[in-house]
């Protein structure tokens, strides 16, 4: 799995708020063109508190390990049949 | 039990966690970390018993992933490094530090689940296992440190402080 993060150039306003929560610092800001660029892409946890925060919407995230709502899951709630 | 019913005893009992953690930390406010922390190192250490001890952090860490999986605890973590850093694990004259990826955590789920923040009681609780079940692995106090607290995943900071 290889994670691959897109922000919508046109999309993006430069708010920086992406900058601001990533841990990891995986983006930069692009002074000239005033937008957010991926720097590190390979420093994403995947997370996705970049793209949750993001007011327009403008990045996506692909091939990524997307958490498991596990109390949807039959199996999961099957081997969790011990607890309840 | 059915799998239906598993789905919405488990739902239940993930929104009563929920509302547990809410109400103990608007009832006793800070204090709630610290009963969250205790009852995650008695877990810590009652599932790790007879696990075999080691010094070596990496080692330590797959033995407690062991210990989570076996009982089918949902808090898989991994070690994880950014471009900028050498190696896994840092060390320094007082501690071992590493960075930890948590992602599928029952913990972050139920929060979600009942509507509640993260970074509170319950997360605590996940501090205290590791602290619990490290204390009996290594032999060593550490602390695990919320560094962000994500939608979909969560990064943390293992230190395991060295004994003089």
């Amino acid at each position: 799995m290889s994670l691959e993060i897109d922000i919508h150039e046109q999309s993006c306003r430069g708010c920086e708020l992406c900058i601001d929560i990533c841990p990891t610092k995986v983006f930069e800001l692009d002074t000239e063109k005033r937008l957010c660029v991926v720097k590190h892409a390979e420093d994403c946890i995947a997370c996705l508190s970049c793209a949750y925060i993001c007011p327009s919407n403008a990045i996506t995230h692909t091939d990524y390990h997307a958490v498991k709502n596990f109390y949807r899951d039959a199996e999961f709630c099957q081997r969790m049949g011990k607890f309840l | 039990m059915e799998t239906n019913k598993q789905r919405l005893a488990l739902q239940d009992a993930m929104v009563f966690l929920g509302a547990i953690a809410s109400g103990t930390e608007q009832a006793i406010g800070e204090s709630a970390n610290s009963i969250s922390y205790l009852a995650g190192v008695n877990l810590g250490k009652r599932l790790s018993e007879g696990v075999t001890n080691t010094k070596d952090i990496l080692q330590a860490l797959d033995s407690t992933r062991e210990v989570l999986k076996k009982n089918d605890y949902l808090w898989l973590f991994e070690p994880f490094k950014t471009h900028d850093q050498e190696t896994i694990v840092q060390e320094d004259e007082n501690s071992i530090q590493v960075m930890l990826v948590f992602r599928d955590c029952m913990i972050r789920q139920s929060l979600f689940r009942f509507g509640h923040t993260q970074k509170g009681s319950l997360c605590n609780m996940m501090y205290g296992f590791f602290a619990g079940a490290l204390q009996n692995i290594m032999g060593q106090e550490s602390s695990l440190e919320i560094v962000h607290a994500g939608e979909n995943a969560c990064y943390k900071k293992l230190i395991v402080r060295r004994t003089p």
